[in-house]
């Protein structure tokens, strides 16, 4: 015992303290934010307008002023895609003033009229062509004369950059809106009425449990907190996972395993190895996990001063949590182990990562599956998806969370987990050992097969 | 009771790796409070019979006692090795590395670095306590190692090829401690192919080759028992004498003397005693021990 805690000691108080540990701790969060954040910054953003011209061929350019208010003004979905909103319709004010006589400028689009003055669509296309080519406009819409009455006519839009899908969907829709309008105002609709007779109806759920109760209305937290334990062990494995694998080739590079095997079995020292990392591992998430409720109460408690209030933390059964970290703990160690064996396999570091790639893989695969298990939890897929070690960790907890399956079937799931994990550990140790005899060469299947039998 | 007063005993031990039959029927008596030499060429099995001395491995047939008993992790701790294949942790500091290759040894805290200073006092390491092994000379880390096999003070000692690479200062330096530790009774093994210092320090030695026993026993034994009867010599004079077959089998001519193979049956008295007679002005006139490495030689190619 003794000797085991002094390999956990060792693996814990040299990774600790180095640089590179204190680096990560403190830069981890930044790297984080930068991957999961700036992305969507920089989709949502544009620069510069999107110039637009608008050919209208209805009668008396009929639609062309409702078109432009509706491509100037922002619908529901462009607040939740520009986080940046509040500045840009600052800028708006602004730009209102250079506003020029037959063009409209907002944040995204800046609108002007084409009419055809008795030439033909073709050669008004010609000339619009060109003035995208000279890179004067971005685009043009030419709405067809019909398109009021007829409601099979099609409206089509030309332009340089047609791949920018969020755009393009911003065209789609607010013309949709500014046609669909003239259209029930032309059929006799007051136009007062639209907007409320065309509001969204809002659609509550309520769940019923296996008793036939009825709960509070959901608010789709747990949806949220399944992704965010599959996202957790996830970031873990990534993390730690090749940490776990370094760990254990470690002394097979550096040459030591023979010194420790006169001295400790295989079992203890990759016991030890495993507990030492996942003890780093602890630590350096508890650090996080601090830093992010001090920094949550910080801010809640900044908007509530604002006045601010309706921001409660999302309504979950206890109990769900604690699964919620069994099933994490679980996770980690499923995976962890399978690092481990690969590690005890083969004889650097490098060779180690490319093994280990499909690791990943099965890791996602889990995730992928989750999305199937979410809509019919309690299908014969679901059960068997989430008795299988590798993807319980994440299927499971989607089924607790969308429809709890008797206990049972969780205690089940989780104990083929955790004999895997047994089971994984003592098969590494084994290769380890046999393995360490031979340096220098990297174990095929048929080989490790029979080290197992020695 | 054999096994009672042997540090170490094999009984036909036999291992194999797959096809490849690394050991075969090995069976020796390493005594306490001496010195003994495995000695063989590469790949002749002396690493896997120490590893399954040491319980890195078991043998597929045969018996291992040590102390007298079956092996257990107790034991174990008993034992100090040095092998052959040794490291250290590159970013890990010489002391803090020690005292965790002692506390492997069930040597608790205090203890450890009580013992730590110590040693690295004893093999004038004291000043780089406190470096990561990767700032050390290989020959100071293979001091180190050393150090790591001896600091629990362990009754069996096993060295695999411990002076290789070392600086003939260092090499004596380690010798001088070996021998001290058997002076204290602890019994070592001392595994080499190289046969001059085996021929310095071992008090008995077992010889293998392509995973067989090929000789083993008391060095004094093994080298009486394969006395070729030959005699260096430095004289002025006596040509007629050498040349008579009754007596000299063959003559070898070295810069400043010659190597004389006395013929069968014949003395090196009675040679001596020509060689008076006939008036030869003696320079030197001494028998001839085959080395270790003589021995190993021809007992090596002879299987071959």
């Amino acid at each position: 015992m003794n000797k085991f805690l002094a390999i956990v000691r060792r693996e814990y108080v040299q990774r600790v303290r180095t640089k590179f540990f204190v680096f990560m701790t403190i830069l981890g969060p930044v790297m984080l934010l930068i991957v999961t954040v700036v992305p969507g910054l920089l989709l949502s953003k544009k620069f510069g307008d999107t110039r637009i011209a608008v050919v209208d061929q209805t009668e008396g350019t009929k639609l062309y002023e409702s078109v432009r208010n509706s491509l100037l003004k922002r619908d529901r979905n462009d607040q939740m895609v520009g986080a940046s909103g509040v500045a840009e319709a600052a800028n708006a004010n602004a730009k209102e003033r250079l506003e020029q006589a037959g063009k409209s400028v907002s944040g995204s689009f800046s609108v002007e009229q084409v009419n055809l003055k008795n030439r033909s669509l073709a050669e008004v296309q010609t000339e619009l062509n060109q003035r995208i080519g000279r890179n004067q406009l971005d685009g043009y819409l030419v709405i067809p004369p019909d398109i009021l009455q007829n409601s099979n006519s099609k409206t089509s839009y030309y332009g340089r950059n047609v791949n920018d899908m969020i755009t393009r969907g911003q065209i789609e829709q607010r013309l949709n809106r500014a046609i669909s309008r003239q259209r029930l105002i032309d059929n006799g609709v007051p136009e007062r009425k639209i907007d409320d007779l065309a509001k969204p109806i809002v659609l509550a759920t309520y769940p019923i449990n296996e008793n036939g109760q009825e709960g509070a209305k959901d608010s789709g937290a747990g949806f949220v907190m399944v992704f965010i334990i599959a996202f957790l062990i996830y970031i873990t494995v990534l993390l730690y996972g090749q940490v776990v694998l370094g760990a254990v080739v470690e002394e097979k590079e550096t040459r030591i395993a023979e010194i420790l095997f006169s001295s400790v079995s295989s079992l203890q020292l990759m016991l030890g190895k495993l507990i030492g990392v996942s003890l780093v591992a602890l630590t350096q998430m508890a650090i996080w996990g601090l830093a992010f409720v001090a920094l949550s109460v910080w801010g809640i408690s900044m908007l509530e001063g604002k006045g601010l209030e309706g921001l409660s933390l999302p309504h979950l059964p206890p109990f769900f949590f604690v699964y919620f970290f069994l099933f994490f703990v679980l996770g980690y160690f499923v995976y962890a182990t399978i690092y481990l064996l690969v590690g005890s396999m083969v004889t650097t570091t490098q060779e180690g990562s490319q093994v280990a790639m499909p690791i990943v893989f099965l890791l996602m695969s889990g995730l992928y599956m989750a999305f199937a298990v979410i809509r019919s939890p309690a299908s014969q897929f679901a059960f068997w998806v989430s008795m299988v070690p590798f993807f319980s960790p994440i299927t499971m907890t989607v089924r607790i969370v969308s429809q709890t399956p008797p206990f049972w079937q969780i205690a089940l799931s989780y104990s083929i987990g955790v004999t895997s994990v047994v089971l994984l550990l003592w098969l590494a140790a084994r290769i380890y050992r046999v393995g360490m005899l031979m340096y220098g060469k990297k174990a095929s299947i048929p080989e490790v097969m029979r080290w197992l039998r020695q | 009771m054999n096994n009672q007063s042997s540090t170490v005993s094999l009984e036909s031990v036999t291992k194999s790796f797959g096809e490849f039959t690394a050991v075969s029927e090995l069976s020796l008596e390493v005594r306490p409070g001496r010195i003994y030499g495995l000695l063989g060429p590469n790949g002749a099995g002396k690493t896997t019979t120490i590893r399954m001395i040491v319980n890195i491995t078991a043998p597929d047939s045969g018996q291992i006692k040590i102390f007298g008993r079956a092996i257990t992790p107790e034991l174990q701790d008993r034992i100090g090795y040095l092998p052959e294949e040794r490291g250290l942790y590159k970013k890990m500091k010489t002391g803090e590395q020690l005292k965790f290759f002692a506390e492997l040894k069930n040597v608790k805290g205090k203890e450890a670095e009580r013992r730590v200073d110590q040693w690295l006092e004893r093999l004038k390491l004291a000043e780089w306590k406190n470096k990561k092994s990767m700032e050390l000379s290989k020959g100071m880390q293979q001091k180190i190692q050393f150090i790591s096999a001896v600091l629990h003070d362990p009754d069996l000692l096993i060295l695999d090829e411990p002076f290789s690479g070392l600086d003939p200062v260092n090499v004596e330096l380690l010798k001088k401690i070996v021998l001290e530790l058997k002076a204290a009774n602890k019994t070592i093994i001392f595994s080499t192919h190289q046969m001059e210092v085996a021929d310095q320090i071992c008090d008995d030695i077992c010889l293998i080759n392509r995973s067989r026993k090929v000789l083993d026993g008391r060095i004094r034994e093994v080298k009486r028992g394969f006395s070729r009867h030959a005699v260096a010599l430095r004289i002025e004079g006596g040509d007629g004498v050498l040349e008579d077959p009754s007596l000299v089998a063959s003559v070898k001519r070295h810069a400043d003397e010659l190597e004389v193979l006395l013929a069968e049956g014949a003395s090196a008295q009675s040679l001596l005693r020509r060689l008076i007679d006939s008036g030869a002005v003696m320079g030197k006139f001494e028998m001839i021990e085959p080395s270790l490495n003589d021995i190993f030689i021809a007992k090596v190619t002879e299987v071959a």
